[in-house]
């Protein structure tokens, strides 16, 4: 899930017809002091990061006026945030408000879910804890949406008052409307607020949308791809390419092991890393490498991310048997990275399993290269694994000694 | 017989003109697959591999009869494609694209519920009945070498593991019934306990393999099953990833559905429930043919149909 910063779901939900209250980002305190003038009631300044529990990390901040704003977007701007730079502030007027609610929307299953409660303003993760019967629940009908008649009977079973339920109810399908046109997994509203004016505003909202959609959101690409902090260099790296280059997915976890895995990160990923557990082997990292063809790079990154951790004292590369891509692009990946790196095989063991298309001319690129292994075929997934523990181990023992 | 597919299903291709299209159409079409036509729009009048192209699924069934369709399809045209299919009534659809927006996979899904469509995907590798049919890249070029015709189902969240258990049970003699790739995503058109109960119904399989990944409900499905007493034929459970939970919680290890929301969608959890069921736990791939051995005797019992039943 792609988190969204504040000013874009807000602007989303404000697309949508949705009572928000108006505001703006701004990259300087100048910049936010101007927002303010526009704001007679005060107003709220916000880091804009894409992440939540931004009160409790004191990065919000309730000012009264321009100088108030101008003084409080200094002390936030290029301050760190839950471990995000803070690059801009979000400016929104103040609302004076009478009561404090929670909707959300989600989608995690087959079903949309929709999840209201009266007790808003507080982490949810309380209510759930503290008042599961101030809870309700229900899954939406993919194909119908949420309709308004169903909407507003789940406010009337949530306890609101029932003069509020209909516009409650109308709100929700609104909501319901804009979080589907976003492709969001989430869309959080809290605080959904009823104002002292009696109307409702969508005082808090936090939405994460689908990575897999942003081909229906370009607008979003380029804010979506803010990544998340890592201090690891590689995990960066492999993280950049992954976003940048064409292709499927890859991804990089490095661990506190010495045994490399480069692996496709579906099920033989998850089950090598199993078993290497299990005989006592530790993994460096774990990954997920695309299905490879003509372009290898981010093959190739999450290679090299590998082959650069410091702690690395083997590596396998294990596969399923090929029943689509081929081998000797992998192998070929491999071997140029080595020869690049000026990687001596002689010291970091090497345990390829790859059978498939291209296997003849994989055994080929491999021969003569001390300590690489490229295991028979028959050989299974475990036996491979095995052998890497045990090679890992005697240079483990050597370095020791 | 199998499952989902056997000699006789009629199918369509549709995104034949593709790469990967036209690969495994040629690699389905020397297996034995009946691939009567394909569908790509505007490529009219073409042929892939002897496979006449129409533009759209109504004209492809309107010249040949079809069953089934497959889609090598982009992600943004899936759910275009796959309503397409459910219109122009195929009974079985296999979307092998990846990366399918979740809210058009929820919205695919119940579609082809309640029409009555079995779906399978997305993000299959494909289903296989060894020595009679198979749709999707399963087996690749040469798919005798892993899946031997036989009476094991087999039903995988993924498509590479198949393969592997394919090889375990030939090494040990058993051949296969019909082999699903479910697809490892969130949410996948048939979940697991749906394709058991297919198998459960199968006079030609004996037993089922399933293996199991953390994240969704899937496994535990089976598990309910299997302890309300609706799985009579043995099911061995290969369940990966008990790794993630040697961990700190939040460290992603890829995978979108391998994520695990709750406690009880661990791998670890999924092996306690399923063994707590009655369903055989395998701790490899090499466990599950001993395992096999143990319950249904010594392969092999049935080859092709024609072999009769040891009396071990």
């Amino acid at each position: 899930m792609l988190p969204l910063t504040e000013d874009l779901t807000k602007n989303w939900l404000r697309e949508h017809g949705l009572p928000v209250p108006r505001g703006r980002a701004a990259a300087s305190p100048e910049e936010a002091a101007r927002v303010a003038e526009d704001m007679p009631h005060g107003a709220v300044v916000k880091a804009l990061i894409p992440a939540g529990r931004r009160g409790k990390a004191g990065a919000v901040h309730l000012v009264a006026n321009p100088p108030e704003c101008r003084d409080a977007a200094a002390r936030l701007l290029g301050a760190s945030v839950n471990g995000h730079m803070v690059q801009r502030v979000y400016v929104e007027e103040r609302i004076a408000i009478r009561d404090e609610h929670y909707l959300s929307l989600s989608l995690r299953g087959a079903h949309p879910e929709i999840l209201i409660t009266r007790s808003g303003g507080i982490d949810i993760e309380d209510v759930i804890r503290t008042r599961p019967d101030q809870l309700v629940r229900a899954a939406v009908d993919p194909l119908r949406g949420l309709a308004a008649g169903d909407a507003t009977e789940l406010m009337g079973r949530a306890g609101f008052d029932t003069t509020l339920c209909p516009s409650l109810g109308v709100l929700a399908v609104a909501l319901y409307e804009a979080f589907q046109a976003a492709d969001a997994l989430l869309l959080e509203i809290n605080p959904l607020a009823v104002a002292d004016s009696g109307l409702l505003s969508l005082v808090g909202a936090m939405m994460g949308i689908d990575q897999h959609a942003l081909f229906r959101h370009p607008a979003w690409a380029v804010a979506a791809g803010a990544l998340a902090p890592s201090s690891n260099p590689r995990e960066l790296s492999v993280a950049v390419a992954n976003r940048e280059l064409p292709g499927g997915e890859c991804q990089y976890v490095e661990l506190a092991g010495d045994i490399g895995l480069l692996v496709g990160g579906g099920g033989a990923g998850l089950y090598q890393h199993d078993v290497m557990l299990e005989l006592g082997g530790r993994p460096a990292n774990h990954c997920v490498t695309p299905p490879t063809g003509t372009d290898n790079r981010k093959l190739k990154a999450v290679l090299a991310a590998i082959l650069d951790n410091p702690k690395l004292k083997g590596l396998l590369v294990g596969f399923n048997f090929a029943q689509m891509a081929r081998t000797d692009i992998r192998v070929r990946t491999l071997m140029q990275l080595l020869q690049e790196k000026k990687i001596d095989t002689a010291r970091l063991p090497i345990v390829i399993r790859l059978f498939g298309a291209g296997e003849e001319i994989s055994r080929k690129m491999v021969a003569g290269h001390p300590n690489v292994h490229y295991v028979p075929r028959g050989t299974t997934l475990k036996e491979a694994v095995r052998l890497i523990v045990e090679l890992t181990g005697s240079v483990r023992d050597k370095a020791a000694s | 017989m199998s499952i989902l597919i056997d000699e006789t299903t009629r199918v369509i291709v549709q995104g034949i003109t593709g790469g990967q299209a036209r690969f495994d159409t040629e690699w389905c079409i020397k297996y034995g697959t009946r691939i009567v036509a394909g569908v790509t729009p505007g490529k009219d009048g073409e042929t892939v591999h002897g496979v006449p192209v129409y533009s759209t699924m109504l004209r492809a069934v309107g010249e040949h009869r079809a069953d089934a369709s497959v889609l090598y399809v982009p992600a943004p045209q899936v759910k275009t494609a796959v309503l397409e299919a459910i219109a122009a009534g195929m009974r079985l659809i296999l979307v092998t694209s990846e990366y399918v927006p979740l809210h058009d996979v929820v919205h695919i899904v119940a579609a082809a519920r309640n029409a009555g469509v079995r779906l399978v995907g997305c993000n299959t590798n494909g289903i296989i009945s060894p020595g009679k049919s198979k749709l999707g890249g399963v087996g690749g070029i040469d798919p005798a070498e892993m899946y031997l015709p036989g009476r094991i189902g087999v039903c995988s969240r993924s498509g590479g593991m198949t393969a592997e258990i394919g090889l375990a049970l030939k090494e040990d003699g058993y051949g296969i019934s019909t082999s699903v790739a479910m697809g490892g995503d969130l949410v996948t058109g048939m979940s697991m306990a749906e394709y058991l109960a297919l198998f459960e119904a199968d006079p030609d399989t004996d037993a089922t393999v399933i293996f199991g990944e953390p994240g969704t409900r899937n496994e535990q499905e089976v598990a309910e099953r299997a302890r309300m007493g609706s799985l009579r034929k043995p099911v061995v459970a290969l369940i990966a990833g008990a790794f993630q939970e040697a961990y700190p919680a939040g460290v992603s290890f890829g995978h979108a559905a391998a994520a695990i929301n709750t406690e009880d969608e661990s791998a670890s959890a999924k092996q306690r429930l399923l063994q707590a069921a009655g369903v055989h736990v395998a701790g490899s791939i090499e466990e599950i043919p001993r395992i096999l051995r143990q319950v249904l005797g010594q392969p092999p019992y049935r080859l092709n149909g024609q072999q009769e039943k040891s009396s071990a």
